[in-house]
């Protein structure tokens, strides 16, 4: 199923709206962090058309907040979304028990998947495959729209 | 609308003593179902009745919402009420759909009733087949119960109750879902239980209930993601089907960080000047995905000023990166470009500068790129085709 067009055009104006704010700031780049610019924007762009919905796109805002250059994110939202991230961490902490053991395959797919998607160990199993589902469908848009601006910037080379 | 005495939701009498009922029972069942046949309008309300979504499942769920005294529309959501509270999952409207389908929780596993008793035939039943249709795969259920069709909806029962019936066949209760604990009519939204028929032969304590109800959540979703990841129609079992999801996952994360490096080659200062984008005007379309790299041919595309060309990769920086038609995924991922293009030409192109941007202008720009282009993708539509003949008449230059 293909993400459905509003969603890329809200994606595309996040994202160009986050890159003018990184041109303005930095003037001068190696291609490596010019890459990590433009992901980490894109994943800014990606989280922030879902508007807080979901779960993943909270916890995504929150960590780039917490780790990168703080401009990127507007605050009021990330400040949020961290709070609410780190009481779910708080709560998560004391009912957790410690054993780690992934026995299973299901259990380590499981695993391995709640590492995949941003905020993923927080979620109990059935929200985590919901979150998937939107997660998908939001990397989906983020793709098709990357891959036609590449191909739009590189027919001129 | 069912006098109160008459309610197609009877509360089991011979529950398990454990259950709180939190609604008083204000039905005796079998009176009251005596009066069902006789109401004209039942049927009518009955048709009504589409899906019943199970909201977030909490701790009540294996307590009994008796129906508000005989509000046989208790059992009864819109399925526009359902999809308003899953928003996360219903971006898209094909996933709102599949969501709205498929989030009943309650298993419909029918309990044969007695043959000529139509009336206690308390049965609680999703009317959508579609719902059915989800239903049935993930819970084929031991006994020989099966799904409620629609056409059985014909007589006037068609909520199921769970009730003195069921446990007449010792398949233990059902769950009530109670719309509102009063006698609201049909379409309120579903509240917060959640409704479980527990087959025969399998406990019926509310922790294995809660498991059961969790289990089929998941294994719903795990439908819809069936829909999502390509090549999974085949693939049963959840094991397989996470494996899928997380290749799936990965490989479209390693994507965007591949296109995101591409893109810092291309751009060596983080302005993508749309300007000059506008004017190459080519964008991404299926083609890529099927035709190896080609060379640019711009002279053969320069008068497609403002429609989609097949995309042409000229020359590639990164020679070993370029391949953006990396996994035949692709293809499958994106058939037809043409729809979303045009808006985003559209959108680009009135886009002056980036300097002057503001949300405002954005906001405008994007619903004039809309409102523009709806009736323009047809006729690009077709103009597409003929340029993508061309670019399959175009040798492979690597």
């Amino acid at each position: 199923m293909r993400p459905c067009n509003s969603l890329k055009l809200e994606f595309l104006k996040n994202w160009i709206m986050g890159l003018q704010r990184w041109s303005f700031s930095k003037k001068e780049m190696g291609i490596l962090e010019r890459k990590k610019a433009i992901k980490l924007s894109a994943d800014i762009a990606m989280a922030s058309a879902r508007n807080g919905t979901t779960r993943w796109s909270r916890a995504l805002i929150a960590n780039a907040y917490s780790k990168h250059d703080k401009h990127l994110v507007s605050k009021g939202a990330s400040t949020e979304y961290s709070r609410r991230i780190r009481s779910k961490k708080i709560l998560k902490r004391s009912c957790r028990r410690i054993r780690r053991r992934s026995k299973g395959l299901v259990r380590e797919r499981t695993r391995i998947l709640k590492n995949l998607i941003p905020g993923g160990e927080l979620m109990n199993e059935g929200s985590l495959i919901e979150e998937s589902l939107d997660y998908i469908v939001s990397l989906r848009a983020q793709v098709d729209v990357m891959r036609s601006l590449v191909s739009a910037s590189e027919v001129d080379r | 609308m069912l006098a109160a005495a008459s309610s197609c939701y009877s509360t089991p009498l011979n529950s398990p003593p454990k259950l709180n009922l939190p609604v008083p029972k204000s039905m005796g069942m079998n009176s009251g179902v005596a009066d069902f046949s006789a109401d004209p309008g039942f049927a009518e309300r009955a048709a009504k009745f589409s899906i019943f979504g199970s909201r977030s499942f909490n701790c009540r769920t294996t307590q009994f919402g008796p129906k508000d005294n005989g509000e046989i529309a208790a059992c009864r959501f819109d399925p526009s009420a359902a999809n308003v509270k899953l928003p996360r999952v219903s971006s898209s409207p094909a996933i709102k759909t599949l969501a709205a389908n498929s989030q009943e929780e309650s298993t419909v596993s029918k309990q044969h009733p007695e043959p000529g008793f139509k009336g206690p035939n308390s049965r609680k039943r999703k009317a959508a087949p579609k719902a059915k249709t989800n239903e049935t795969s993930p819970s084929p259920s031991p006994n020989s119960s099966k799904v409620i069709k629609p056409n059985e909806a014909s007589n006037e029962k068609r909520c199921k109750l769970s009730e003195s019936n069921e446990n007449e066949n010792g398949s233990g209760k059902a769950v009530e879902e109670d719309a509102n604990g009063s006698n609201t009519r049909a379409p309120e939204p579903p509240k917060d239980y959640i409704h479980v028929r527990a087959r025969r032969g399998q406990a019926t304590d509310s922790h294995s209930l809660a498991e059961r109800v969790r289990r089929e959540k998941i294994s719903e979703r795990m439908k819809l993601l069936q829909n999502l990841v390509p090549g999974c129609n085949k693939v049963t079992g959840k094991a397989l089907m996470l494996n899928e999801i997380i290749n799936y996952v990965q490989s479209l994360q390693r994507q965007v960080e591949f296109l995101s490096m591409k893109l810092a080659t291309v751009n060596t200062s983080l302005d993508f000047n749309v300007e000059s984008l506008m004017s190459k005007d080519v964008f991404q379309s299926n083609n890529t995905l099927q035709h190896p790299i080609f060379p640019v041919n711009s002279s053969a595309f320069l008068g497609h000023q403002s429609q989609q060309n097949p995309p042409l990769h000229g020359n590639i920086t990164n020679g070993t990166m370029t391949q953006c038609s990396v996994d035949p995924l692709d293809s499958a991922i994106c058939p037809k470009l043409n729809t979303h293009l045009p808006q985003i030409n559209q959108f680009i192109k009135t886009v002056p500068q980036y300097p002057t941007f503001c949300e405002g202008d954005l906001e405008t720009l994007v619903q004039m790129g809309f409102g523009q282009n709806q009736s323009q993708e047809m006729a690009l539509h077709s103009q597409n085709f003929q340029g993508s003949n061309q670019v399959s008449d175009m040798k492979v230059e690597l």
